[in-house]
């Protein structure tokens, strides 16, 4: 009885400690964005202010950092989703050997520091007169971000009944078609959430970025530059917005999706 | 509108296992024709090589005279039923329905009045806006065969499609089958390894094993007149009694057995001295003596109804199976007793072992 009283007390202080080591920076960065001090700090608590949010809006150069980033984002979800999904589609039609070669080679770059692909990238595209900057951002990014899509789509991919495709083609469906009508809405769900992360992944790379950016800023490169020449809790605003923006949608996209389940009970 | 199937001489090897070898026959237009087997026979390989999902590796298919070869599944006048009847999870019942009449580039309006048509033809109206997981397995069944006739297909082609379903459900399904076909005379080629299926629905069954075609024959011949022990063997029950050829002529042959010489029908090519087994099914077999009498010892009886199975053990340890009407139960052998059964000769057969 008192061991089993220790264990879940221990339990608890565990799991205390688990959640405090996760959110505890999170809660004191954002915090300080209500502090009047001059610094990222919560101490001393100099006053409480809205200051900082509006700091935050009117900062011209972080809005130019984060139209760069979406951009950049939104380019690499264009090209990594249809790469990706080509990928899995030919790696789950392989056969044994040829596909774990095929895997391999394919999965590579999540292996290959970010650094290195940074650096690579920047020194392949300066032989043939291409330097950093958009272009250059989304060619580094993609190539390790393909592989998440990559590894989504496929795992979705094993679940399809491929007596579907050939009911289809029976059916007198063309190639085209058969993808069209019946892959394609297979793996909406991993294509979205693939979408997802892909865009998740292209806004918070830093260290690939920061060879290939050339004379752009990226959000990233933004606030590490901040770093250096004097952080203001302008900074602590801008994360907290973006906390908030995920986090609302998280619950959106659960709620979306919770009232579909009970749309269709049993499909 | 229905085609003849014609199989010339078709062969499928996978790398070193020869799955299906040599067979040839033909599937007359409108007919509802059986491929039976046991799993791994071989049929759902044919079936696959006229859909065009497998090219043989030898013979070709003809399908209303024209030769298959090199046309793919999506441009053969076949539609085909899986066994896992791959209904589009993602589509409401409508839309897999007409999924054929989009794929031939019909107006939306037009697909979905045929699809009405259908969904009547097959006793679901009202059912074009549920989704597929939202049927019993029933009505998936009936939405499966909808969707292929809706290509008003020359040939259809059926792969056990029955299989998952219950005892009830299938005996239902096979007489509206059976049905559906007559009522759209349609050629139908359907695949089981379930004899009695095979036999009930069928205008003729093709009995396949080991990749090997066995025999072509209306459901009563392959009762009747087995050409192979197999076919013996796996249409309906039998007795074998195994022996020697002492006789042939005038249809019939005599074996000389354990049990004394039988008389039983016969091709006459037998030669006298060959080894032989005369199979006898157990509704032929009379409690008694008589001019072809057997003796076994009876270990058990089972009564059904309609008659009573005996069951028992030849002298040479053999199986016993004779059917007893419910009529003639006195005349029934008692379990744990030796007892002797008759039978007319034109009621066996004998066939030279394999």
């Amino acid at each position: 009885m008192t061991a089993d009283r220790i264990f879940r007390g221990l339990f608890a202080l565990y799991l205390l400690a688990f959640v405090a080591y996760l959110f505890a920076p999170l809660a004191i960065m954002s915090a300080a964005a209500f502090n009047t001090s001059r610094f990222p700090t919560v101490i001393p608590w100099q006053g409480t202010t809205l200051d900082w949010f509006s700091a935050m809006w009117a900062d011209a150069a972080m809005w130019q950092a984060l139209w760069t980033s979406a951009i950049v984002a939104v380019l690499v979800a264009a090209v990594a989703l249809p790469v990706g999904t080509a990928a899995a589609l030919v790696l789950t039609t392989l056969h044994a050997r040829a596909r774990s070669v095929a895997y391999a080679v394919m999965v590579s770059p999540l292996l290959t520091p970010g650094v290195v692909i940074g650096i690579s990238t920047l020194i392949l595209w300066r032989q043939v007169g291409v330097g950093g900057g958009i272009v250059l951002i989304v060619v580094a990014q993609t190539t390790f971000i393909i592989c998440y899509v990559m590894l989504m789509v496929m795992a979705r991919l094993q679940r399809f009944d491929r007596t579907q495709e050939e009911a289809a083609l029976g059916l007198g469906a063309s190639r085209a078609m058969v993808f069209r009508r019946v892959l394609l809405p297979f793996l909406r769900p991993a294509l979205l959430a693939s979408g997802g992360l892909a865009v998740l992944q292209s806004v918070e790379n830093y260290n690939t970025t920061l060879f290939v950016r050339g004379f752009e800023t990226p959000l990233t490169v933004f606030i590490a530059t901040k770093v250096r020449t004097g952080l203001t809790p302008a900074v602590n605003a801008l994360a907290l917005v973006i906390i908030a923006a995920t986090v609302i949608g998280a619950i959106a996209w659960e709620i979306a999706r919770r009232r579909q389940v009970t749309a269709r009970p049993r499909s | 509108m229905s085609h003849s199937v014609q199989l010339d001489g078709i062969g499928m090897t996978f790398g070193s296992t020869r799955a299906v070898g040599d067979v040839s026959f033909t599937v007359q237009a409108g007919e509802f024709f059986s491929i039976l087997g046991p799993s791994g026979c071989g049929k759902t390989t044919i079936l696959r090589m006229i859909a065009g999902f497998l090219e043989p590796t030898e013979g070709r298919v003809l399908i209303g005279g024209r030769d298959m070869r090199g046309l793919g599944p999506n441009q053969r006048p076949t539609a085909m039923i899986f066994q896992s009847l791959a209904l589009f999870p993602l589509m409401p019942v409508w839309e897999n329905i007409a999924f054929g009449l989009e794929a031939r580039g019909m107006g939306r309006a037009e697909r979905r009045k045929r699809a009405e048509e259908l969904l009547r033809l097959i006793a679901l109206e009202g059912y074009g806006d549920r989704m597929p997981g939202e049927l019993s397995g029933g009505q998936r069944q009936r939405v499966a065969i909808a969707r292929a006739l809706a290509v008003e297909p020359g040939v259809l082609l059926l792969d056990e499609p029955l299989s998952a379903l219950d005892l009830k459900l299938r005996q239902h399904m096979r007489a509206e089958l059976r049905g559906l076909q007559k009522r759209t005379g349609v050629t139908f080629i359907y695949i089981t390894h379930d004899q009695s299926e095979a036999l009930a629905m069928s205008d003729r069954v093709a009995v396949m094993s080991n990749g090997l075609l066995q025999q072509v024959a209306t459901p009563r011949q392959l009762y009747d007149n087995p050409a192979t022990p197999f076919v013996a063997r796996f249409v309906g029950e039998t007795n074998a009694i195994t022996g020697q050829i002492g006789a042939v002529g005038g249809g019939m042959a005599r074996i000389d057995t354990a049990m004394g010489p039988l008389r039983g029908r016969a091709d006459p090519h037998l030669a006298v001295g060959q080894k032989a087994t005369l199979y006898i099914r157990p509704e032929a077999l009379m409690p008694g003596t008589g001019a072809n009498t057997l003796h076994a010892r009876v270990s058990r009886m089972d009564f059904e109804g309609a008659f009573a199975l005996v069951h028992g053990q030849f002298p040479d340890g053999a199986a016993l199976t004779a059917a007893v009407p419910s009529t003639r139960l006195s005349d029934a052998p008692a379990p744990g007793t030796d007892a002797s059964f008759f039978f007319a000769p034109e009621h066996a057969v004998v066939l030279a072992d394999a």
